[in-house]
């Protein structure tokens, strides 16, 4: 910058304060422990929370456990769902005595209309039935309040359904007159064959205050934070696995890195950065992912403005809360249940109060014994996830006066649009960069 | 069906009386590792409820105790009665309230109650009969008024279209058989001959209480069935005589031989002295096993005394059935109530429950009523308390004894017509009643339909020449129909394992939870919530059988086939193939006034003939379609074409007496005579005939039929007539069988093979460049029924025309019905050695069926599952991709992985069955040896006689045998222990490879088994081998493997600057892991129901098994290694 001639403009700046304990796994080991803890965690933390909002909806219904229900008695049950699919995949797939002959085609979706959902708590099952209660839209793993009764045929009929519905949140900072921008960018793919550095260069050009005149400098100069959710590296595949590798394989792995880590240190050196892993990061598979290792970025990690967080990942700016994933825990509903956008995806798991109710049975999450760190406490103000296929953003109301700022990142080394959120009032826009070529 | 648990007043405390603190032994279970304050947030459980009343619980151990202690020294002959006597009284009446209660919810479940046409009895009785059995009573004096004395009484028992249960008393029929009458023995000569007999047969029968042994001696005219006989009949003597049993030894004292006046010592010949008396009664009243029967208002009378718990008990004479046969209305299925299941008991550590020691904890009952999909009974009952279960209605109670009996009670209450399980015959049937034997308590093997009838434990050994000598147990349920899916599946399918678990893998495609027994002592020891734990397990193990009996419609099979062959239904499964045919061949003898001959048991000594033939296989691999000619029904239709038939075989000694005319006989490849039709029309012909026209038919109704139920029984009966149609020519065959005819067999196979041989001249001859066909036709192989051409032809529809044409003209050169039909083509075809082929099969030239193997090692146990996944793999890449680079570069990769330790431990598995204990074993086997070694390690979890016994061969010292290489997989992946991959190249993987691609490689061998990739070798270091406790554990570098000497360093000074990339492949892998430990861990999470409970299952059968627990266990050192990192 000193390289400039105009005046001097001052970046501004922010409070931020850092999230991410309950995403930390530390002295957190694998000691045989198997998923039913997390399991029940999970429905402990929610039947407490259920068990406090009956009052204000149904108190005239008794509570009953799975193994209390008696057949035409009218009751409330709440205990984790389980989705019986028909076409889910599994493992046991791969044994299957026939091989068939045409290779399966991957799809997308799973859901299938013969799925029926089951309830489950420590002492059993129930198959549900009833039409309020759509297969579509729930997963398994969530945890919710039923009004129903036991039918003739052991089964439950479900007339209502109560879900647990967006948390508490802190109250919003006083009304600021000042813009201050974040900026939210997923799937760099660096070292992808299709992605196009110069289009990320741009973007940090722009965000460090190197492109444009005055008045984009001012609005630059107003971003105080960018966060990167995601896949930010594309490695070849088939170099992890195997042998040693050969000196040119060894450079084709890491070159991607030392690329990644060259436009960090740019950006790191000018505006706060927060980089988050993604499914194709080198970072592990299991949610809770965990930052990516500072060896990687020898040199942006020398800037203290530079942090390496985990996936999900929450911090707040100026006590405005945010939330957010690379993208994996609506990738995965979307694979298991329905609905018309990704948004509504989103908006489900807050109100389910769990950002990833499907961990760990479709989503690969760590054996928690005594937590389950996707339960959302508080309410956040903005809630995002990375590598969406197209930029979509609402903003969606609790009953308690909460306000929320949905926001699907597109993946940008494919579209070459990044996201920018203006904290004064919530408002979102697309950042898009195009390069063209006349060839 | 209610969820309602059960409570009862008083003693369930005594039962739950063991010490809050949860066992240590049952630590994986969440009750247990939940208590870290959370549990006392968790529901109290009812069984938690009651420990807080500790008073009540001292209280009720007193009371209870003494009566424990009297159990217990009592001797075992002491009577149940005489027990009672020694309860306090106040106990006795509360047991007697228990059982009311008890009662009243089997209640529910009874059958329908009778209308008031029934209860008065003036209804015409129509039901499906199901079992046939005859007892010796006395003589009925209403029906029969001019008899006395015992006679054979014969039971059938059934179900109405209501559903009420029938018992059928049947008066009337005689047991007897026939023997040739010696010429010239006139009506006073009988009466003699009837004096002598009776008085050899009351030496015979001293004690015998029957006035008249032999009833009476009737001249007849009939016919041998054996050889061809110009006269149409000879008089023959019927032999009445008392009892069935009197038969055999009636035929004794004749086939030694008889001192007549007159004729001196002569010994006779006895024909259809071998017939089972309820067989002969349903062949001669025409009953078919299965059949519905009918009798009038009116012509049977209520029986004077129930003899059982039917709900219609009737007395009938025999000539007052009405028969119909399975036609219209009468082919329809009866509502039979089928019980299913299954039992747990409580085994030592280290044992194999025996029921001399170990109580039967619960029982499993699913009731289901023939035809529909739900069953509308389940129940488990269970010892000591049990947390309720949704849908199942729970019944828990203090004592084993009171367990036996509730079951009892259940039978009795649910009366079921069927009773299936798995392993039931063998297993838990006589496990329950030797057990109520052990406790004392006679009162409860009365599980039949006869009151007062105990039902017992009987050894016995079925043995078939085509299933092989097995040794059972039988228990006769009087009236029900036992029906073991196990036998069952033995009998049907071929499988490489029959544990309940590989069954339902095979057919329902479900991995079954499987819950090792030392564990089962466990959940049974802790609280009532781990008791509900085992019983959703042992209701799920109850449930499948009947889930593979509706999957494999068993039921409606069966049934067919018992209506079919006219033998009752039991005799499937209790008999072998001869009975059946048997059966067909007495009641077409009799309509034809023919008697067959009790031939004696000649043994194997009648030697043996020539079999199927097989053209020699041109191995190779065919990558020009190969068009396959099928004979339809090649055996039944040569009888029929040549008419081969007892009673057309002419004798060596016939043939030079008879002068019987060229063009009416016919003289077979193996040089035997047999008559043409137009002389004498076989009978085994005739059978064939009928079968294969009833097959048509069926299958034509087939097509019609909509309802799934009808459909149903219509491909059960055509697939009955076709395995009935198939066994005729066995039956022939079977020289130790009934009435075995070794010219039929021999003339039937040496036509077959003159047939093969004609079809491959024919085809050669004809499909010829000179014929003005485009190539040369080729036979490149041919099997008992079947032949292989290469037309040469390039692709499949020119094949399938040439096919065609070939099958119709070569067709057309037989005698008729005998039939070539031209049905697939193979494209491509791996053609390895005779009986041993690959290819994929066409059926349209438009797309591939499917992939066609056989005699491939796909399925053996013997074979690890490497050895099933390469070869699997490679034919798919050699078939359908067309890909044989990729294919031998698959082989070289697999190799290399195996040789450098990357192989996944439960691909290399092997299991075999321990059947008995290593003393027994003649030959060391490695499976008996691992066992022993694993009981020295810790008995409890080691295998038992009749567990299976999954091993690895690991690296050990040279020169050690092969025996003493096996180990315990679980141990090898805790120990890292090598395994031994020269073992599994040689010995497992290189014979079946080999065979694949010599056909295709030149050198196979050498390319495949000796190539650069098996060079480089990795051998993992065992952490508890004998030099390892010497070494000390020093850090390496991650990236070198290089010392280093810093505990907090991850990589050596020579590989910093290698950071990103070694991270990058440290994360690489725990990532790749926990992507597989989530898979792993949730599926079986699937399988055993349930997300919020920990997983306990150990099967062994399972393919994820060994991965899961390596999984878990790799996690954990991955975890490590990239802990390393965090500097």
């Amino acid at each position: 910058m000193e390289a400039m001639e105009v005046d001097y403009i001052q970046r501004k700046q922010s409070t931020y304060q850092f999230l991410d304990e309950g995403f930390k796994i530390q002295k957190e080991m694998y000691r045989g422990q198997q998923y039913s803890q997390i399991y029940f965690a999970r429905l402990h933390l929610m039947r407490t929370l259920l068990y406090s909002l009956l009052p204000n909806w149904k108190p005239h219904l008794p509570v009953c456990t799975v193994l209390g229900l008696e057949q035409g008695k009218e009751c409330i049950i709440v205990g984790t769902l389980y989705k019986h699919m028909k076409l889910k995949p599994t493992i046991l797939d791969e044994y299957s005595k026939e091989r068939s002959a045409a290779p399966l085609v991957k799809p997308h979706n799973f859901t299938h209309p013969d799925d029926h959902l089951v309830l489950e708590d420590e002492s059993g099952r129930v198959k549900l039935r009833g039409n309020v209660l759509l297969p579509s839209v729930y997963v398994t793993g969530i945890v919710v309040a039923l009004h129903g009764k036991e039918t003739d045929a052991g089964d439950f009929w479900v007339e209502d359904i109560l879900e647990a519905g967006l948390p508490e949140q802190i109250e919003p900072p006083l009304k600021s007159e000042e813009d201050k921008y974040v900026v939210f960018v997923s799937g760099l793919s660096v070292g992808s064959s299709t992605s196009n550095p110069l289009q990320f260069q741009l973007l940090v050009d722009h965000m460090t205050g190197y492109l444009g005149d005055e008045k984009e400098l001012n609005i630059a100069s107003q971003i105080v934070q960018v966060v990167i959710a995601g896949n930010s590296v594309e490695i070849p595949g088939g170099l992890l696995s195997g042998q040693n590798l050969a000196s040119k394989d060894q450079s084709k792995l890491s070159e991607p890195v030392k690329e990644l880590d060259i436009l960090l240190t740019q950006i790191a050196a000018g505006v706060p950065l927060d980089i988050m892993p993604g499914p194709n990061d080198p970072a592990n598979f299991a949610l809770p992912q965990q930052p990516l290792h500072r060896c990687l970025f020898p040199g942006s990690s020398a800037y203290n403005t530079f942090k390496s967080c985990t996936n999900p990942h929450s911090f707040e700016l100026d006590n405005i809360r945010f939330l957010g994933t690379s993208g994996q825990n609506i990738d995965d509903l979307e694979k298991y249940s329905e609905a018309k956008d990704k948004l509504e995806f989103m908006e489900r798991t807050l109100r389910w109060r769990h950002i990833a109710p499907t961990a760990p049975n479709t989503l690969g999450c760590y054996p928690f014994t005594d937590r389950d760190p996707f339960f959302v406490e508080r309410c956040p103000h903005v809630y995002f996830v990375g590598n969406q296929d197209s930029y979509e953003t609402r903003i969606i109301k609790g009953s308690e006066g909460q306000v929320v700022r949905l926001i699907c990142i597109p993946r940008f080394g494919e579209t070459g649009i990044a996201v920018v959120l203006n904290m004064r009032n919530l408002e979102c826009h697309a950042l898009s960069f195009g390069t063209e070529f006349s060839s | 069906m209610t969820s309602t648990h059960y409570k009862r007043p008083s003693l369930k405390l005594a039962g739950i009386s063991f010490p809050p603190s949860p066992n240590p032994a049952l630590s994986p279970l969440p009750s247990a590792v939940m208590n870290n304050g959370s549990s006392t947030k968790k529901r109290p459980s009812p069984a938690a409820a009651t420990h807080n009343q500790p008073s009540q619980i001292q209280q009720q151990q007193k009371k209870h105790h003494p009566t424990m202690e009297e159990e217990e020294e009592m001797d075992e002959d002491v009577v149940f009665l005489d027990e009672t006597l020694l309860m306090e009284e106040s106990q006795l009446l509360r047991d007697m309230e228990e059982r009311e209660a008890i009662a009243s919810r089997l209640a529910k479940w009874k059958r329908p109650a009778l209308s008031p046409a029934y209860q008065s009895y003036s209804k015409n009785i129509v039901f499906q009969q199901l079992e046939i059995d005859y007892v010796i009573g006395e003589t009925h004096k209403e029906l029969l008024p001019n008899s006395s004395g015992q006679a054979a009484i014969i039971r059938i028992f059934g179900v109405t279209r209501e559903g009420h249960s029938v018992c059928c008393h049947v008066h009337g029929f005689e047991p007897y058989f026939y023997i040739s009458c010696p010429p010239g023995m006139g009506p006073d000569d009988i009466s003699h001959f009837h004096q002598i007999l009776e008085g050899r047969m009351r030496e015979m029968n001293r004690n015998n209480r029957v006035p008249k042994l032999v009833r009476r001696i009737e001249m007849v005219q009939k016919r041998s069935i054996m050889y061809y006989q110009q006269q149409g009949s000879h008089p023959f003597l019927k032999i009445v005589v008392a009892l069935p049993t009197m038969v055999a030894s009636c035929r004794g004292i004749l086939d030694k031989g008889i001192h007549i006046d007159g004729l001196g010592m002569k010994s006779f010949m006895t024909f259809e002295s071998n017939v089972l008396f309820a067989l002969r009664f349903m062949i001669d009243c025409n009953i078919v096993g299965g059949n519905w029967i009918e009798v009038p208002a009116r012509k049977y009378k209520k029986s004077a005394k129930n003899l059982s718990y039917c709900q219609l008990e009737f007395d009938c004479l025999y000539s007052e059935l009405i028969s119909h046969s399975p036609e219209g209305e009468f082919s329809e299925m009866a509502p039979f109530r089928i019980l299913s299941f299954d039992i747990e008991c409580a085994g030592r550590k280290g044992h194999f429950p025996e029921p001399t020691h170990d109580p039967v904890i619960q029982i499993a009952n699913l009731v289901t009523l023939q035809g529909q999909d739900q069953p509308f009974v389940r129940n488990v009952m269970t010892l000591n308390s049990c947390s309720p279960i949704v849908g199942v209605d729970v019944m828990s109670f203090d004592t084993e004894r009171e367990v036996l009996l509730g079951w009892r009670d259940l039978i009795r209450e649910v009366d079921p017509d069927i009773v299936i399980g798995y392993n039931i015959c063998k297993f838990d049937l006589p496990y329950l009643i030797q057990r109520a034997e052990v406790l004392g308590i006679p009162e409860f093997p009365m599980l039949g339909r006869i009151r007062n009838s105990r039902v017992r434990v009987k050894d016995t050994t079925f043995s078939s020449r085509q299933y092989g000598t097995r040794e059972s147990k039988e228990v006769t349920l009087e009236g029900r129909v036992q029906f073991d899916l196990l036998q069952a599946m033995q009998r049907e399918h071929k499988l490489s394992s029959y544990s309940l678990n590989s069954v339902s893998a095979h057919f329902l495609n479900e991995q079954k939870e499987d819950v090792h027994h030392s564990i089962i002592s466990d959940l049974q020891n802790g609280n009532s919530e781990t008791r509900r734990r085992l019983a959703v397990y042992c209701l799920k193990d109850a449930y499948l059988p009947q889930r593979l009996l509706d999957k494999l419609m068993f039921i409606y099979n069966y049934v067919e086939m018992a209506r079919v062959t006219g033998v009752p239904i039991s005799f499937l499964l209790s008999r072998g193939q001869s009975i059946k045919v048997l059966s067909q061949l007495l009641k077409k003898a009799r309509q034809k006034n023919l008697v067959l001959p009790n031939v004696k048991q000649a043994g194997s000594e009648q030697g043996t003939y020539e079999g199927a033939t097989v053209l020699d296989a041109r191995a190779g691999f065919y990558e020009k379609p190969i068009a396959t000619l099928d004979f339809a029904s090649l055996y039944p239709s040569i009888m029929m074409a040549y008419n081969l038939c007892y009673c057309t075989l002419v004798t060596p000694e016939d043939v030079r007496k008879l002068n019987l005319p060229p063009e009416s006989i016919n003289k077979t490849p193996s040089g035997e005579t047999f008559v043409k039709s137009n002389l004498q029309k076989g009978i085994l012909p005739e059978i064939l005939e009928e079968l294969l026209t009833a097959r048509k038919r069926a299958k034509a109704d087939l097509k019609e039929a909509k309802d799934p139920l009808v459909k149903a029984v219509l491909d059960g009966r055509q697939l009955a007539l076709k395995i009935s149609a198939n066994s005729v020519y066995g039956f022939t065959g079977a020289t130790i069988g009934q009435l075995p005819c070794l010219e039929i067999s021999s003339s039937v196979t040496s036509y077959g093979r003159q047939m093969i041989e004609h079809t491959k001249k024919l085809v050669e001859e004809k499909f010829t460049t000179m014929g003005g066909y485009e190539h040369n036709a080729e036979v490149i192989y041919g099997d008992t029924d079947s032949v292989m051409v290469q037309f040469g032809v390039p692709t499949v529809e020119a094949a399938m025309n040439l096919g065609r044409e070939a099958a119709d003209y070569i067709s057309g050169t037989f005698t008729k019905p005998i039939k070539l039909e031209f049905e697939k083509v193979y494209y491509p075809y791996l053609l390895i050695s005779k009986k041993r082929y690959a290819g994929l099969l066409w059926t349209k030239p438009d797309k591939f069926d499917k992939m066609d193997t056989k005699g491939i090692e796909t399925v053996r146990r013997d074979n690890c599952l490497l050895v099933k996944n390469l070869v699997t793999e490679c034919l798919h890449k050699i078939l359908i991709d067309r890909d044989i680079p990729g294919a031998v570069q698959f082989v070289k990769n697999t190799i290399s992985d195996l040789l450098m330790n990357r192989m996944d431990l439960s691909l290399l598995v092997i299991t075999k069955g321990l059947t008995k204990t290593g003393d027994d074993y003649e030959v060391k086997a490695a499976h008996v040896e691992l066992a022993e070694r694993m009981r020295k390690r810790d008995a409890a979890t080691a295998p038992n006689v009749g567990d299976r016994v999954p091993y690895v061969i690991i690296k050990a010292a040279k020169g050690a045998k092969a025996y003493e290489k096996s180990e315990d997989p679980i141990y090898v992946l805790e120990n890292n222990i090598p395994i031994d991959p020269q073992y599994y190249l040689e010995n497992q993987i290189s014979k079946p490879l080999l065979r694949i691609f010599e056909p295709i490689l030149k050198n196979a061998s050498k390319e495949l088994l000796q190539g650069s990739h098996t060079r480089s070798i990795s051998i993992s270091t065992p952490s508890n081998s004998g030099i390892m406790k010497f070494a000390k554990k020093q850090l390496t570098c991650i990236g070198c493997k290089a010392l280093i000497s810093g505990s907090d360093q991850t990589l050596c000074s020579h590989c910093k600057g290698r950071e990103a990339e070694l991270y990058c492949k440290t994360v690489a892998n725990v990532s790749e892991l926990e992507k597989l430990f989530g898979r792993l861990w949730t599926q079986c999470q699937e399988c055993q129901g349930s997300l919020h409970q920990d997983v306990l299952c150990t099967s062994r059968d399972c393919p994820i098994f060994y991965r899961r627990k390596k999984a878990q266990k790799d996690m954990g050192e991955a975890k490590v290694q990239l802990d390393r990192w965090s500097f």
